[in-house]
């Protein structure tokens, strides 16, 4: 495959390679006070407060939709029992499986989203009040 | 079947998806276009583009099948491939792309400082990656077979010759623009046809002469009557699924495109509503082919109610065009994941083996192709969705305990690491072959087939058991790792450094 460059290459061609990992150096997307907050003791103690409270969050949203998952699985074998609801003559169980459950993965990310920004937006007012 | 529709499918797809990989190979001009896109795509595109990606064979083919098979039992499939992204979101979306890891190598090298752990990541990557390959490689011998008559290498085969030449031409970036291409084909060839055939069952169009639900048909049987068995094969499938997608290789590879952590978040929502609107219509197919399809659920290829559900209920030259929608949705599919995983596969096995340079990168990405083309056509097609659950099992077992205790707990050492890996491999591996040689009646069958339930849980025990003895060797830099993980990054003022410096 060539593909002719429009300007005349520069003097020397230079081999371009991805580095073995880029792990180590990410895009600049922090600030002065950032790394120096990250240095310090105090620094350290907010980073940690920081990653639990995500982690606490995290795991509340989760269990509550794998709750939600399982109150519908309950639903889909014990309503047949009890009555033929339909609409349109779609039975229950078929519609919380094929239609109900979507609406309640959305609401889960939308949720967990918005307080997981805003764990976000606390720290960066702890670190830029310092 | 007219075969011409099969060829002009395959045509018409393999000859877009071409044009659009080289519309994106002029704007990839630097390796790190060629990698990771430059990190720059935007969260509409991208979320396509991982839709585009992640909607496999057993998606397109597998779910209808599946429903036609066991009907009620078979929507926990779509739910556990679509809750797999939450899961991704909660735990993993953000960090990870904060970690400014390639793959899920480059991050455990990075985060346990161990050159073994990331080679035994890189082994079980490049396994995962071969294993998910095969089942899209099955389901495209499938097809061909399906509506050409072709024998089944000739489908295979052809995935494997468009995937090599776009890959290895166009990189990361074509490929975004492809795979975002390709979500879309995939929602119009599944949802178009299931529209139609819904409107005219219900009569809407006034059609007299086309067919009718027989009187007195349930279209909707009722679940199987509970058994320990069933609810244990269907708790172990959830977990598998919903942790197994976490470690999914070209599904980590695409969160490397976001620009920061909070478009990674935003990507993932977006792609949560893409994929619920997509696994609607899979639903249709199954159901409706369980009336008029069902002697494919007897000769064995129930896979084939998707392709043939059109023709069979819309005669004449809509039909024609129906089919020939659907099947080349169902090419896009065989091609977009596979061009994913070979995508995500390269890029470990040239950075860890060939040094990384663009040429690496193709000759690598030929051998990710063409090893699962080899297993594909020397083993038997199985359920597609059954066949892919598999993978997400074994990915459950193995990268997804690395992510989970890598992100969230400092205590991860690289002995714990690799010890809990390769125990959760073994277990699940072993399992599922000792689980396939059994009796389909035998008791403990079900347990052995779907080894999520207990293989997860072990290996992640494990981890944490064996980093606890080796507390000595914990990485020195992991403060420093875990605050760039999670620390927000500054709001850019340019958001797009691509645009402003030229």
């Amino acid at each position: 495959m060539n593909v002719q460059p429009l300007r005349p290459p520069a003097q020397g061609r230079v081999r371009v390679s991805a580095p073995r990992t880029l792990a180590h150096h990410i895009p600049s997307g922090t600030s002065v006070s950032q790394e120096v907050a990250e240095q310090t003791a105090v620094g350290e103690v907010m980073v940690r407060s920081l990653i639990r409270s995500q982690l606490r969050l995290a795991l509340v949203v989760a269990a509550g939709f794998v709750a939600a998952l399982l109150l519908c699985w309950a639903l889909v074998l014990w309503l047949p029992t009890f009555t033929d609801w339909r609409v349109l003559g779609i039975p229950a169980p078929w519609l919380i499986l094929a239609v109900g459950v979507y609406p309640l993965i959305g609401t889960c990310a939308w949720l967990y989203i918005r307080a997981a920004t805003k764990n976000e937006d606390r720290y960066r007012d702890l670190v830029d009040e310092k | 079947m007219n075969p011409a529709i099969g060829y002009s499918a395959l045509i018409l797809v393999s000859v877009s998806t071409a044009l659009i990989g080289f519309y994106g190979l002029r704007v990839s001009r630097t390796t790190s276009d060629f990698y990771v896109a430059s990190r720059t795509v935007r969260p509409w595109w991208n979320a396509s583009a991982i839709g585009g990606e992640y909607l496999s064979a057993a998606s397109f083919l597998g779910i209808a099948g599946l429903i036609v098979i066991s009907g009620l039992d078979a929507l926990w499939f779509p739910i556990g491939y679509t809750a797999g992204y939450l899961m991704l979101l909660f735990f993993v979306a953000a960090p990870l792309r904060r970690s400014g890891a390639y793959t899920v190598p480059d991050f455990a090298q990075a985060r346990l400082e161990s050159s073994t752990a990331r080679h035994v990541t890189s082994l079980l990557v490049v396994a995962v990656g071969w294993f998910y390959i095969v089942p899209q490689l099955h389901g495209a011998a499938l097809t061909i077979r399906t509506t050409t008559g072709l024998p089944s290498w000739v489908g295979a085969g052809a995935v494997v010759v468009v995937v090599c030449l776009t890959v290895a031409t166009g990189g990361m970036r074509s490929m975004t623009f492809v795979q975002a291409f390709q979500y879309w084909l995939k929602l119009t060839a599944i949802a178009v046809p299931a529209i139609f055939i819904v409107l005219m069952l219900s009569g809407v169009t006034g059609q007299q002469s086309g067919p009718t639900i027989p009187a007195g048909t349930e279209l909707f049987p009722p679940s199987n009557p509970p058994s320990l068995d069933s609810a244990y094969g269907t708790i172990s499938l959830m977990i598998a699924l919903l942790l197994g997608t976490l470690g999914l290789p070209h599904v980590l590879v695409r969160f490397y495109t976001n620009p920061d952590g909070a478009a990674a978040r935003r990507t993932t929502l977006i792609v949560l509503g893409l994929l619920s609107i997509f696994y609607f219509f899979p639903t249709i197919y199954g159901v409706l082919g369980r009336v008029f399809l069902p002697e494919l659920a007897a000769t064995g290829s129930p896979d084939a109610t998707v392709l043939l559900l059109p023709g069979r209920l819309i005669g004449g030259l809509g039909g024609d065009l129906l089919t020939a929608l659907v099947v080349s949705g169902a090419f896009a599919a065989f091609l977009s994941t596979t061009s994913g995983l070979v995508v995500s596969l390269a890029g470990v096995i040239s950075q860890d083996f060939l040094g990384g340079s663009v040429r690496g990168f193709r000759i690598a990405a030929i051998f990710a192709a063409v090893v699962p083309f080899a297993v594909a056509m020397v083993t038997d097609s199985l359920a597609l969705a059954g066949s892919v659950g598999l993978v997400f099992a074994f990915t459950a077992s193995t990268i997804c305990p690395l992510l989970l205790l890598g992100i969230w707990w400092r205590g991860l050492t690289d002995a714990g690491a690799v010890a809990g890996m390769l125990t959760g491999g073994v277990l699940c591996a072993t399992a599922m072959i000792v689980g396939a040689q059994l009796p389909i009646d035998a008791p403990w069958r079900s347990v052995l087939t779907q080894p999520a339930a207990w293989s997860v849980p072990t290996a992640f025990l494990v981890m944490v058991v064996v980093s606890r003895a080796t507390q000595h060797r914990r990485s020195t830099t992991v403060s420093r790792f875990m605050s760039k993980l999670h620390v927000p990054e500054r709001p850019l003022d340019v958001e797009n450094p691509r645009t402003s410096s030229s």
